[in-house]
């Protein structure tokens, strides 16, 4: 399993690397860009790990929609990419204890945790399944991200409507 | 799934399919009469109203809906329905109908006319979300309906869009409860990875197996309480509210302090029971499952969250601000029912949230129809009000004293309830604290009588005359606080056919 050890770490490299770029570059289009290989190197993890259904959504919702509207809400806004976005601390203390305990936190979860292993073996392709899931036992929660999605199509026009004065 | 439990399943969520339905009823009727929008009111009242029959319907009924039968042998559903779950519903429906009569009379609501279409579809969206907030037994439809009914909340914080403060009400709320249901969303995943199912039934089961990591159940325990705490807004996940409550409109800050609260209660309550609790004990006591000691951070947490209501009230000139604070330190006292950790802790709070549900929502239409006139909400502006506005200013004395909790009026019977409970459970100290709390509140309700009846009126005080409708409205919230500070049996009697919560 050499092989599988030195790909995960090579994607877990571009997920983290990449994101630290997100948070502290200046630019917002560089920050946009680095967010890109941020949700290849997860996607990256999905394919790894067996999740193929899951892999493909987040490359084409995420990178596919989210990411390019980003760019475009980005590039369309006036002077925006010449903005400087403020990158810097405040709380420097409370904010490195809060995140000292909540870090030593996972890790001790990471290391200690007799995680439920499942006895069936991971399936080629889980996207068959996870359809049949979905409109059968899970058809409630199907049918109630209809409504979720109806109220966000809602709310999103609200939200963008101007007012008449 | 087979055929016949899909069936049976969709008899049980019928309250839920009609509000849906009325939900795009509403939407398409947004569209057609695009001109003349003065019946999309009409049409979310009646919605809520038939929705209550079905709830009312629904109340000798128990059982699982939507059961996975492929786990176990047994099967347990993703919703319940019981007359707990019954109960939290009708505190929704209640409080939604009389939000949509709230805004009828705002004006904040009524300038936005054209929009009016969306605003009461977006209540729809919270009203469902917190109807499957109430009932869930599931992990997934828990965090589902928690971000339908945020989702809605956050667009409908900035809804007006008249001021800044709007504005930035929304966008704060978006960011608290983009993290907390983050976190959330994380214990969630731990919890599963542990115990590899998302049903609160089989999870309660699983638990109690010795080999359990500990650390990590405590640990996504606490997670998946950020998520709830932010619904109620107890102690440290309270920062949103006060600026939310004072930047949306106020018959949505209403409506968050009740139903919203309301409901994130209802699923904490049933959180606990049904995944940490393993027996009831003859004297209606839970006996809790050794993994996770609840009761100590209840009471922790509730007296905190009270502590900090009162005190950061006390220095408040915004009365909506003030509310705002106050129903965090409600938030607290409500928690106390919880800590107890019994059927008379439960029942408490249940008369608890019949009572808060009228004062609150009755205080706010006081300072809605004031600030109605003077279009403002600042104590100072209540200066005198008491002498030329006598109905608005006796009712908003008495639904301040009754939030207070002073005798005659309803407040009282809910804190002696609450206390009543803790003395039982032998929590003595905790009741004091809570007694000293309610005698910290009294000086800033107090303070706003003082204003309207100790200043003089001037020539400049306006006269506020509330219309007939919004006077009956007004005297339906009033009548039953002082009725019930002397007749609470119909309450109680309530409360107690109330509390069945499915069980195994």
């Amino acid at each position: 399993m050499e092989f599988y050890d030195i790909i995960f770490y090579l994607f877990a490299l571009i997920t983290i690397g990449s994101a630290f770029v997100v948070v502290t570059s200046r630019n917002i289009v560089y920050a946009a860009f680095s967010l890109l290989f941020t949700f290849f190197g997860v996607a990256g993890i999905y394919v790894l790990l067996g999740a193929d259904f899951l892999a493909i959504v987040q490359i084409m919702v995420y990178v596919g929609g989210i990411l390019i509207l980003l760019l475009f809400g980005v590039m369309l806004t006036n002077k925006i990419t010449s903005v400087e976005i403020r990158t810097g601390t405040v709380h420097l203390l409370p904010a490195a204890i809060g995140i000292g305990i909540l870090f030593g936190a996972i890790i001790s979860v990471m290391l200690w945790t007799n995680w439920n292993i499942s006895p069936e073996p991971i399936p080629p392709s889980t996207t068959a399944n996870i359809g049949r899931e979905l409109i059968t036992n899970y058809v409630l929660i199907f049918e109630l991200l209809g409504m979720l999605l109806l109220i966000a199509l809602i709310g999103a026009a609200s939200i963008a409507r101007r007012d008449k004065e | 799934m087979e055929l016949a439990n899909l069936y049976q399943s969709i008899n049980l969520i019928i309250p839920e399919i009609v509000l849906s339905i009325a939900l795009i009823v509403l939407v398409i009727a947004d569209l057609i009469f695009h001109t003349n929008k003065k019946i999309i009111p009409f049409i979310a009242g009646t919605g809520i109203l038939v929705t209550a029959i079905f709830v009312i319907n629904q109340f000798n009924y128990i059982g699982f809906a939507f059961s996975t039968a492929t786990h176990t042998a047994r099967s347990f559903g993703m919703l319940a329905v019981d007359s707990f779950g019954v109960f939290f519903k009708l505190i929704v429906i209640v409080s939604s109908f009389i939000i949509v009569l709230l805004s009828l009379a705002s004006d904040e609501i009524q300038k936005t006319t054209d929009r009016i279409g969306e605003y009461y579809a977006l209540i729809y969206g919270m009203i469902l979300g917190m109807f499957f907030m109430i009932t869930a037994t599931d992990l997934i439809l828990i965090y589902l309906s928690l971000e339908l009914l945020s989702l809605s909340s956050y667009v409908l914080a900035g809804f007006t869009k008249l001021r800044d403060r709007n504005s930035e009400a929304s966008l704060k709320y978006l960011l608290y409860g983009a993290v907390s249901s983050g976190l959330m969303l994380f214990g969630i995943s731990l919890v599963y990875g542990l115990t590899g199912s998302t049903n609160l039934y089989i999870i309660n089961t699983l638990i109690q197996n010795p080999h359990i990591n500990l650390f990590t159940l405590s640990f996504a325990t606490i997670l998946i309480f950020a998520g709830i705490g932010y619904k109620i807004s107890s102690a440290p996940f309270h920062f949103w509210t006060p600026d939310v409550y004072e930047g949306a409109p106020i018959t949505i800050t209403a409506f968050l302090s009740v139903a919203s609260k309301a409901a994130g209660f209802a699923l904490l309550i049933r959180f606990v029971k049904t995944v940490f609790v393993s027996y009831e004990t003859n004297e209606g006591f839970w006996s809790l499952i050794e993994v996770f000691d609840w009761q100590s951070i209840l009471v922790v947490i509730s007296i905190l969250t009270m502590t900090l209501g009162n005190f950061s009230a006390l220095w408040q000139n915004n009365l909506k601000r003030m509310l705002a604070y106050s129903s965090i330190a409600h938030a607290g006292y409500m928690l106390l029912g919880l800590v107890v950790l019994s059927n008379q802790g439960l029942i408490a709070i249940l008369i608890y949230f019949m009572i808060y549900l009228l004062m609150n929502l009755g205080a706010f239409l006081v300072v809605m129809l004031i600030a109605n006139k003077i279009n403002s909400e600042e104590i100072d502006d209540y200066n005198g009000l008491g002498f030329t506005s006598p109905l608005l200013s006796v009712s908003l004395a008495i639904f301040l004293i009754s939030l207070t909790g002073l005798p005659p009026t309803a407040g009282f019977i809910g804190k002696l309830y609450l206390f009543i409970a803790l003395v039982d459970a032998k929590m003595i100290a905790v009741a004091i604290i809570a007694l000293l709390n309610s005698v910290v509140s009294l000086y800033y309700y107090v303070r706003v009588l003082k204003h309207m009846y100790l200043v003089k009126a001037t020539a400049s005080t306006p006269s506020i005359i509330p219309s007939t409708s919004n006077a009956i409205l007004l005297l339906v919230l009033v009548v039953p606080v002082l009725i019930f500070g002397v007749y609470f049996q119909p309450l109680v009697e309530f409360a107690k056919d109330c509390i069945v919560i499915l069980g195994i």
